[in-house]
């Protein structure tokens, strides 16, 4: 008996994976509105909020999690520490304590960013974020708020070569796998080598596996030049100017349809004001990327 | 060089490493603890004759006194069991693991079906699902092979000696099984450590996670390669470990022929 | 009254019909030969017995019990037929030793087993196995082979494998011992010793059933002798009449191409 009951069990799990791999290509998310009466959700079981508000559930399990990788100065730790700082990751504590909840980081693999945040395993994206059109069509976001260019990150002895380039055709160019600065390179007209970080794209210039990398201004400003862990490494161009392009802007990710989207909102707005985000960044050496409106 | 071994850098390294390792370990371990008896269980299954509708059909036949035509024979010989089990084989051998694992771990959650618990443990947790279900399923087939490859002729004489069948299976065929399964045992059981791998996909922070962590950057330390491939060391020695472990194992089973 | 009975006994492989009307008898302490090519159905017969083949139609008795009645499904259980099945001792053709076992540990291991299921193992756990290992010793003893008792299957001879299955199947004492030509997987100078021992086991008057090509082996331990072909019995009866001076055409066919080869 037991051996059935098993072998049915695995067969189910099994049956249920493949069958969701059709749902898993062409999520459209729809979230249900929330048509339906006050009474009624809160009692509901945990598995079955698709029209709960999202800062409830965020509030009834008592923890925010953050989904991040490591991307100083936004989300790292200091050499020695165990605990993740930068001017992203302090501000998500911060909003955690406006909800009066617990802050949680969980590193991510970023291509499943998306499935990340709609399969529960995190509550948001806070991590640099481009607000891309991918982005803003699959999550629900925030205001922007930090500005952001892509550059050209090339060895620093052939800096020559690479300044005041208008085109990256014949290039190698490492970017990350999904990012803006693919998107970047490939209208430039470069052939990308798309790898699973944008720190990684650095090691493919340092390593001299690809010619140059197209990664964040803001990135490369913390990890490239004398004092850091790519000395070796320079960067010039903003290459949004090159194409024509305006600037590109931060914001947090979460949930589509999420009512945290609000309620980040006015958290930062109020931040803003009462200058908070501004010696936040400052800390960082944000202060001429970060919003302030 | 001995320098670089005592530097700060090199012991933060190896602290994660080590962090990572654990986890990589703690995935193997519950692997083999589930997949080992899990495997056994989908084998019987995928030979099991139960024909649950070859009894009402012969019945039938026979009442109207006619023979058996292509349907019923279709009939006769479905066997459910069988038939789920080498269904999920198929299904599970034939698609990547780490396609298995990806589905695992998002689907339920945006299905609503149910919640991994969040964190590292929620992750590991699926990950360890996925790969005991995996590792059943190439278990089973190894565990197929070895009780069929037991002669009818050593199930016969326990039968012509009156013993049950469990008895049968208990004494006369496991023995001889397990000897049969060793060798293909550990090719898998190799597979097993490095394929621990491939959680990483859904960030759990193994030891490969680890080695790559440093060259984006992790405590401070980034751009460093040499951590990745460090992590070889880890790999060869468990799997060592293991190749002599199993070797004694095949030895001590060398007394019978 | 006979010890065994057998009767209308057939058998069907899907449309091939292996054992057509098969009936005949034996008394207790005879030796019964089976004879006949290949492909006749001796094998089969002997599986019929012991209850690892099951017949289409007739019945088995034992001392005047059913233990078989293709008619009544009650005699086929599955837990029945296990302890039917101790009635008959089987030797096989290619011994069907355990390799994992030493050679006392073949001949007590079912003993051991059976012994479980007695209300007093418990409280005489020991003494039961050591009578147990006892008479282990005392049936390899008869079998020659002593000072094998602690070798493995794959350390002995064939001639001597085939003595320990001998004794494995004499441990449990049946009432008829059946073999399945159990001199065919020896090479031609191991055969003798085998078969001393089993003509010492009919000289001791244990019921017997014996499949063989052996024919002068047959004609001298056999107080009986049945040649089969295509699955029926062509000829019965004493040993001397049936090899020597056969009534039918297809016996002495059998016979002549035998004595050719």
């Amino acid at each position: 008996m037991m051996k059935r009951l098993k072998t049915i069990l695995a067969l189910v799990l099994a049956l249920a994976m493949t069958a969701s791999l059709a749902a898993c290509g062409g999520s459209d998310t729809t979230e249900e509105p929330a048509d339906d009466t006050a009474g009624q959700t809160t009692e509901e079981p945990a598995d079955n909020t698709g029209s709960e508000s999202d800062l409830a559930y965020v509030q009834d399990k008592g923890t925010l999690v953050v989904g991040i990788t490591y991307f100083a100065p936004l989300d790292y730790k200091e050499e020695g520490s165990d605990e993740w700082i930068g001017f992203d990751a302090d501000m998500a504590k911060a909003f955690a304590e406006s909800l009066g909840v617990n802050v949680e980081f969980q590193e991510i693999t970023w291509d499943y960013k998306v499935e990340e945040l709609n399969s529960r395993a995190i509550d948001c994206v806070w991590n640099g974020m481009t607000l891309s059109e991918d982005v803003l069509a699959a999550m629900g976001t925030s205001t922007p708020y930090c500005t952001n260019y892509q550059t050209l990150v090339y060895p620093a002895d052939k800096a020559a070569d690479f300044e005041g380039l208008t085109s990256l055709e014949g290039l190698n160019i490492a970017v990350e796998s999904g990012s803006a600065g693919e998107d970047a390179a490939e209208a430039l007209g470069a052939t990308t080598v798309p790898v699973q970080a944008q720190a990684n794209a650095l090691m493919e210039v340092s390593a001299g596996t690809s010619d140059a990398a197209v990664i964040d201004v803001l990135m490369a400003a913390e990890m490239t030049g004398e004092g850091t862990s790519y000395a070796d490494l320079a960067y010039s161009l903003n290459l949004n100017d090159t194409q024509g392009l305006p600037s590109e802007e931060y914001g947090v990710g979460f949930r589509q349809g999420s009512d945290l989207v609000d309620t980040f909102n006015s958290f930062w707005a109020e931040k803003v004001a009462d200058g908070t985000v501004l010696e936040t960044a400052t800390t960082y050496g944000l202060q001429d990327a970060v919003i302030l409106e | 060089m001995l320098e670089f071994f005592t530097s700060t850098t090199f012991q933060t390294v190896l602290s994660a490493l080590n962090s990572g390792f654990l986890k990589t370990l703690q995935l193997f371990f519950i692997t083999l603890i589930g997949a080992l008896p899990l495997g056994l269980i989908i084998s019987f299954g995928s030979m099991s004759r139960l024909a649950p509708l070859s009894r009402p059909v012969h019945w039938y036949l026979r009442r109207n006194k006619r023979e058996p035509g292509k349907i019923a024979k279709l009939l006769i010989a479905f066997q459910p069991i069988r038939l789920v089990c080498r269904l999920m084989v198929w299904i599970i051998r034939g698609t990547p693991l780490v396609l298995q694992i990806i589905a695992l771990f998002y689907v339920p959650g945006i299905q609503k079906w149910f919640n991994w618990p969040s964190g590292e443990a929620g992750r590991m947790m699926a990950v360890c699902v996925a790969f005991i279900i995996n590792y059943a399923c190439y278990f089973s087939e190894i565990y197929r092979g070895g009780i069929q490859g037991v002669p009818t002729g050593q199930r016969e004489a326990g039968q012509v000696l009156g013993m049950t069948k469990s008895q049968i299976f208990r004494h006369i065929t496991l023995v001889q099984m397990i000897k049969r399964i060793v060798p293909p045992m550990s090719n898998e059981i190799i597979t097993l450590v490095k394929d621990t791998s491939l959680a990483r996909v859904i960030a759990l922070q193994e030891v490969i996670w680890m080695g790559e962590s440093f060259m984006k950057g992790n405590s401070g330390i980034a751009g460093l390669t040499w951590p990745l491939f460090f992590t070889a060391i880890y790999y060869l020695v468990f799997s060592g470990v293991v190749t002599v472990l199993l070797g004694k194992l095949e030895q001590k089973l060398a007394f019978f022929q | 009254m006979a010890i065994l009975e057998v009767q209308h006994i057939e058998k069907h492989f899907g449309a091939t019909k292996v054992l057509e009307d098969i009936s005949f008898s034996l008394e207790k302490g005879q030796a019964l030969s089976i004879i006949g090519s290949s492909g006749s159905g001796k094998t089969t017969l002997l599986r019929c017995l012991n209850f690892l083949e099951t017949p289409d139609s007739g019945t088995i008795c034992v001392q005047g019990e059913t233990l078989f009645d293709a008619a009544d499904p009650a005699t086929q259980r599955e837990n029945e037929v296990r302890r039917k099945r101790l009635h008959f001792g089987m030797v096989f053709q290619s011994f069907n030793l355990f390799p994992q076992y030493t050679a006392l540990k073949n001949v007590t291991l079912a003993k051991e087993l059976l012994s479980q299921e007695r209300p007093d193992f418990k409280a005489n756990k020991k003494a039961i196995l050591e009578e147990i290992q006892a008479e282990g010793r005392e049936l390899l003893g008869k079998m020659g082979l002593s000072d094998r008792a602690n070798h493995y299957p794959h350390q002995l001879s064939g001639g001597q494998q085939q003595r320990v299955a001998i004794a494995r199947a004499l441990a449990l004492h049946p009432d008829i011992l059946c073999f399945d030509e159990p001199t065919s997987a020896l090479d031609p100078e191991l055969t003798g010793e085998v078969l001393k021992v089993i003509r010492s086991l009919a000289e001791q008057r244990t019921t017997m059933i014996i499949v063989t090509h052996e024919m002068a082996f047959a004609r001298d331990v056999a107080d009986q002798v049945i040649f089969m072909d295509g699955g029926v019995i062509v000829e019965q009866g004493d040993p001397h009449q049936v090899i020597e001076h056969p009534r039918e055409e297809r016996t002495r066919q059998f016979l002549s191409r035998y004595a050719q080869n």
